[in-house]
Formats: structure tokens, C-alpha cells, sequence
């Protein structure tokens, strides 16, 4: 006859045994899987008990021992991180007869200049003569791939698509100029754009030409400099609503969309020296 | 032993809903994927980019260079991509790849276009000015400097920028003049349809492609002029590629 080690199998298939012995079995049963979910139980509270153990507390994590060197820096373990701002310096850019009086070359830290300079309203200083901007321009010079540069402006037209030009002049004719990205304001009349190009020896060619020079800041240099930065209407329909003027004619300071589509000059640096 | 039987029980119930949960996830999940809409997004057709299906109308016209891909982008995205090949580093790096990709955002509403270039086996730890330019090869005409691109030690390489490039042009604000887009129609200014590599010094130049008769070119910014080196890598072709 067959007799299983397990008494649970066996209460299920030997019908044939005796009640006394059918209740014993059934009581050792019980007891069994009292022992084996004891078992599990006891298991799972302690994963659950090292799982935790195992996270660190909040301020274990957030804040490790430090301790400070002679040096100033303090030391985590094998980490190193300093506690002094670093140094700052004030780079080099061109002499004061070679850059706008406006310009701001800002203490920065190394391999860094940044400067900063205003615009102002040059097309829609009637109707709104408190508009303000401003160009800030950092450049790595190590690294030099292209410059960043960042334009913000305030109390402007709202809602307008402005254009911004590097140009080779800040007043009108305005000479060459190269299109580099845009401006929307917002219904406050504010608004910010970034590119990431070409600035402080940005040059109009044509290379058919290659004998055209002139100077930059520190000397010669291929092609026309373009040293100053202007934006534009993007529309001469919208400029013509926003100065109430229907008679402005088109101009080209955008791209795409048919010529002379665009309108005036709206803000500029408004300096003979160059800004960039 | 009642409670080891409860907490039985309740493990047992608690795998049952756990189980349920998974399965109505599951579910939801499989539903959106089946979903006609859902899968237009990820597929992303031409024919629902308008702009796209315009650029893709262009080059087969032949106004478009037929070495642009013109991406599947979702509108109002328009992603283009077109390689650049040697020109004047071809003897000396004739497997030198390069890949432009601009992306831009809604034709009216995004203040610029982003330009990455992507380079392979070019002539390791050397500087390259990128130009957009008027005409693919010499003479090249009109030009606009609008980034540098340093390669590594194993001559890769990407740089990437922010500025305008689909609509980009030359021009000199006393005499503008006009120039026919084929995506835009008539424009002002000499339109920069084409993009080209050059070496940054002529010295690296002479250096690299060991040959002292190399002569000083305008591409690159600073002085002195004439600084720069030869053209390296030129996207080749006659019809625009951007």
C-alpha cells in the first residue's frame, strides 16, 4: 500500500483509513502548515527588516560627514568639494577706443567672458520710449565652438515677432548684417531668445573677394566685421498697426516669406564703436 | 492558527487583486497601442507634416539636393538630414563622413533652427569653422561663419548651435537685393543654401595634408585675414540642401 511521507496527500487520496487516524493525520496536517506558513512568514519580515536596514535614512543621505582640510576644501570620504567661489577676473576686450562705452565686461571666472550691453529704442521710441533691453554674450575662450548669447527686453510692443540682425552698422544704412534668430514678446511686452553662433568675430564675405578686409578689435580680419546688434519688425504689416503708421515702407532685415517683407528697425545698440 | 489561516487568506487576496491590477494594465496599455490615432503618432506620416510633404514634393522636383532625407517629424517639426563629404581632404581622409541635422520647430512661432554636425575619421584633435555658404564649391560666394567643430583624437566629432538656417541669407542692408527660394519664393538678400567645412589654420592644413603650396582662405573669424586653410568637407551639391 502506498504511503506517502505527506500526510496532506494522503488525507486526500486514502479515503479508506480509519476516522481516529483520519483525525490524527488532519491534526498533524494542521500543525504542519502552521510550521511551514510560520516559516514564510518569519522569512518575509526579515527580507522586509534587511531591505530597510539596507536604505539609508533620509539624513544619512542628504548629509555625509565632512570634514574641512587646511586647504579650505572640504573632504566626503574620497570625494573632494571646494568651499571657496572661485576666482574671478576680468578678461581682456579690446581698449576703451575699440569697444562701445556701453559694453560691460563682467569679472568672471576662468576660461569665461561674458559682457553685457543695453539696447534701446531706435523705431518705436515715440510709442514706447521706456522699452529697455539687454544682450549679455559669454564666450569659452578654450573652447571656443561658438558663443552663447542671450537677449531680454522689457515694456516692448506685445505680442510682436521681432528679428535679430548682426550688423556692420548700428544706424541706418545698417551696411551687412546676418540673420540670426528671433524674438517674440509676450502680452506684457517682455521676452527673452538664446542662440548659440558665431559673435564676437562674426563677418560678412564674399569669398569671390577674398582681399576684403577690416579691422576688429584687436587687428585685421577677413570680411566686413559685424559688430553691432539691432532687432527688427518682423512684418511691416505688424509694425504699420503697432506705430499707426500705414505708410512704413518694407525692409529686409527677414528671411523667407517674399522680399522687403519686413518692417523697421525696432531696437539697437546705438553705438559707432562696436558692442561685439 | 485561526489568524495564520487569516493572514492566509489575506496574502492569497492580496495576489489575486495584485494579479488583477497587472492584467487591467496590461490591457490598457495593448489598447493604446492598438489605437489608430495613437499609432499615427508613432509612426508619423509625410502626408500629416504639411511642411514635410512640401520639402518632399521640392526634392523630387529637383529643387531640394537628393541627398536630403527629409524626416517623418511630427508637426510642426521639420527635421532634414544631408551628408557632408571630403573635398579637400579626400586623398588623405577618403572614408571622412559628416551628417547635418536641423531641426526646427513651427515655421512661425520658433525664435531659431538647430544644427547638429556629426563627423567621422577627419583628422584627429583639429579645429573646423563651418560655414553656411551660397554655393557648394569654388568660388562658394556669399558666406556666413556660424560655428566651430574640434575633433577628438580618433577624428569624431559634433558640434551643435542655435541660429537661423532655413531661411538664412547675405545681404548688405544699403543694396539688399532679392533671390529666388524654391521653398519661400522670392527674398530678399542672397539666400545660404549649402554648408562646407573648413580647416580653421592654414598651418594645421598644411600640416595635415602635408603640402607647404597651400594657400591662406577667408574662412575663418580674427585676424590676421586669410588664416584659414582649405575647404575640408562640403555637402557637393548644386540644388540647395537646406
Amino acid at each position: 500500500m502506498f504511503r506517502s511521507s505527506q500526510p496532506w496527500i494522503a488525507r486526500g487520496r486514502n479515503t479508506s483509513l480509519h476516522s481516529n487516524e483520519c483525525e490524527a493525520l488532519a491534526a498533524k496536517a494542521a500543525f504542519l502548515n502552521g510550521v511551514w506558513y510560520n516559516t514564510i512568514l518569519t522569512l518575509f519580515v526579515l527580507l522586509l527588516l534587511g531591505a530597510c536596514a539596507g536604505v539609508p535614512s533620509a539624513t544619512q543621505a542628504t548629509t555625509p560627514k565632512a570634514t574641512t582640510s587646511s586647504s579650505g576644501s572640504t573632504s566626503t570620504g574620497s570625494a573632494s568639494f571646494p568651499t571657496t567661489p572661485l576666482q574671478l577676473r576680468t578678461p581682456d576686450f579690446g581698449s576703451s577706443e575699440q569697444i562701445a562705452p556701453t559694453v560691460k565686461v563682467l569679472a568672471s571666472a576662468d576660461p569665461t567672458l561674458i559682457i553685457q550691453f543695453p539696447l534701446v529704442p531706435s523705431g518705436i521710441k515715440q510709442k514706447f520710449p521706456n522699452a529697455t533691453g539687454l544682450v549679455t554674450v559669454l564666450q569659452d575662450t578654450k573652447a571656443n565652438d561658438f558663443d552663447a548669447v542671450s537677449i531680454t527686453v522689457d515694456k516692448m510692443p506685445p505680442n510682436v515677432k521681432f528679428t535679430v540682425f548682426f550688423t556692420e552698422i548700428a544706424a541706418k544704412p545698417f551696411g551687412h548684417a546676418e540673420y540670426v534668430g528671433d524674438v517674440f514678446t509676450r502680452g506684457d511686452g517682455s521676452g527673452e531668445s538664446t542662440f548659440h553662433l558665431i559673435t564676437f568675430v562674426a563677418f560678412a564675405a564674399d569669398a569671390r573677394q577674398s582681399t576684403v578686409q577690416s579691422a576688429d578689435q584687436t587687428d585685421a580680419a577677413s570680411g566686413i566685421q559685424l559688430e553691432h546688434v539691432g532687432m527688427w519688425f518682423d512684418g511691416v504689416n505688424s509694425a504699420r498697426q503697432v506705430l499707426g503708421n500705414p505708410t512704413i515702407p518694407g525692409t529686409p532685415f527677414d528671411g523667407g516669406h517674399g522680399a522687403l517683407h519686413a518692417g523697421p528697425q525696432a531696437m539697437t545698440d546705438g553705438q559707432t564703436l562696436p558692442v561685439i | 492558527m485561526h489568524i495564520l489561516q487569516y493572514a492566509r487568506r489575506t496574502v492569497l487576496s492580496a495576489s489575486c487583486l495584485l494579479l488583477l491590477v497587472i492584467c487591467i494594465q496590461v490591457r490598457i496599455a495593448t489598447s493604446a497601442i492598438a489605437d489608430p490615432s495613437n499609432r499615427q503618432l508613432q509612426v508619423g506620416h509625410a502626408q500629416s507634416n504639411p511642411e514635410a510633404a512640401r520639402l518632399l514634393r521640392l526634392k523630387q522636383s529637383g529643387h531640394l539636393a537628393q541627398t536630403v532625407n527629409i524626416l517623418n517629424s511630427l508637426p510642426p517639426t521639420t527635421i532634414l538630414q544631408f551628408p557632408l563629404v571630403p573635398s579637400g581632404i579626400k586623398q588623405k581622409f577618403p572614408n571622412a563622413t559628416g551628417l547635418v541635422t536641423i531641426v526646427r520647430g513651427d515655421r512661425d512661432n520658433s525664435t531659431s533652427d538647430i544644427v547638429t554636425v556629426d563627423v567621422q575619421k577627419m583628422p584627429p584633435n583639429i579645429t573646423f569653422t563651418i560655414f553656411f555658404i551660397e554655393i557648394a564649391n569654388k568660388p562658394f560666394g556669399h558666406v556666413e561663419y556660424v560655428a566651430d567643430l574640434t575633433t577628438r583624437g580618433d577624428g569624431s566629432g559634433e558640434s551643435i548651435f542655435n541660429i537661423i538656417s532655413f531661411v538664412s541669407f547675405a545681404m548688405d542692408a544699403r543694396n539688399p537685393g532679392t533671390s529666388q527660394d524654391d521653398r519661400e519664393g522670392l527674398t530678399s538678400g542672397i539666400n545660404l543654401e549649402h554648408l562646407g567645412m573648413w580647416f580653421s589654420s592654414l598651418q594645421d592644413a598644411q600640416q595635415v595634408l602635408n603640402d607647404e603650396t597651400l594657400k591662406g582662405t577667408i574662412f575663418d573669424g580674427g585676424n590676421p585675414p586669410l588664416h584659414a586653410g582649405p575647404q575640408a568637407m562640403t555637402d557637393g551639391q548644386s540644388a540647395p540642401v537646406f
